[in-house]
């Protein structure tokens, strides 16, 4: 069994969801996060750069220098090893805009699993 | 690849996500979290309190990477020189994959 750790667009997750449940895949768990990536977001793309510039010079520089955390949600998918790249090809083709913080995919090995309503473990527990 | 999964206090995290983002390690995943550990929450007169809320890191480094993360929030997060109770907890856990959604390609 594979953990599928994916962070994606706040946006995104109801299409994202659909997709999934079409795909065959309906139970996993959401959370929001919040989180940064390797590059600092741009907070002045809202505003025009001449207007930032002049008008609040200290706030470009205070977001232009440092790393800010940005709402991401954070689905957890637990699936067999064989359907891993099903569902990591549904989250990319629904998620990839090709611009940066689109998000991530990790995937994690999970040992054992249980129902806990009737005790089943491994592959009968999904 | 590991997973750092870092457990620490409320009031050390914005600390903790500075020195890592000057190390080098910008990409970090914040989320918040209730627990309690060995010493099972703390009480105050005779109330019980085993809902203590932390906060929760979740770092995906390169295993050459993993002992530096692990040094500065060790670091950074410890109460006083001896540390105290609460402090919180980093467990690592492998990851066999990594993809970027924004450019399709594999790793971090």
């Amino acid at each position: 069994m594979k953990e599928v750790m994916a962070i994606i667009r706040v946006k995104k997750i109801s299409k994202t969801k659909k997709a999934l449940l079409n795909a065959g895949f309906p139970s996993m768990t959401c959370r929001n996060i919040l989180g940064r990536g390797k590059r600092k977001v741009d907070f002045m793309l809202t505003i025009s750069p001449q207007e930032a510039a002049n008008e609040i010079p200290e706030l470009y520089e205070a977001s232009s220098e440092e790393h800010r955390l940005v709402p991401k949600r954070l689905l957890t998918l637990i699936v067999q090893d064989d359907e891993v790249k099903k569902v990591v090809d549904g989250i990319m083709e629904i998620n990839s805009t090709g611009n940066p913080g689109d998000g991530k995919i990790f995937i994690l090995p999970i040992s054992e699993a249980y129902r806990i309503r009737t005790g089943e473990t491994g592959k009968y527990a999904l | 690849m590991l997973m750092v999964r870092a457990i620490i206090r409320i009031e050390k995290v914005e600390e903790v996500l500075k020195e890592l983002s000057v190390a080098g390690f910008p990409s970090v995943s914040k989320m918040d979290v209730v627990g309690r550990g060995k010493q099972k929450g703390f009480k105050f007169g005779d109330i019980l309190y085993d809902e203590i809320p932390k906060e929760m890191l979740l770092i995906i480094v390169n295993d050459e990477d993993k002992d530096a993360v692990i040094n500065i929030i060790m670091r950074i997060a410890k109460t006083g020189e001896n540390g105290a109770f609460g402090d919180g907890k980093i467990f690592v856990s492998p990851v066999d994959e990594a993809y970027t959604v924004s450019t399709n390609s594999k790793g971090l």
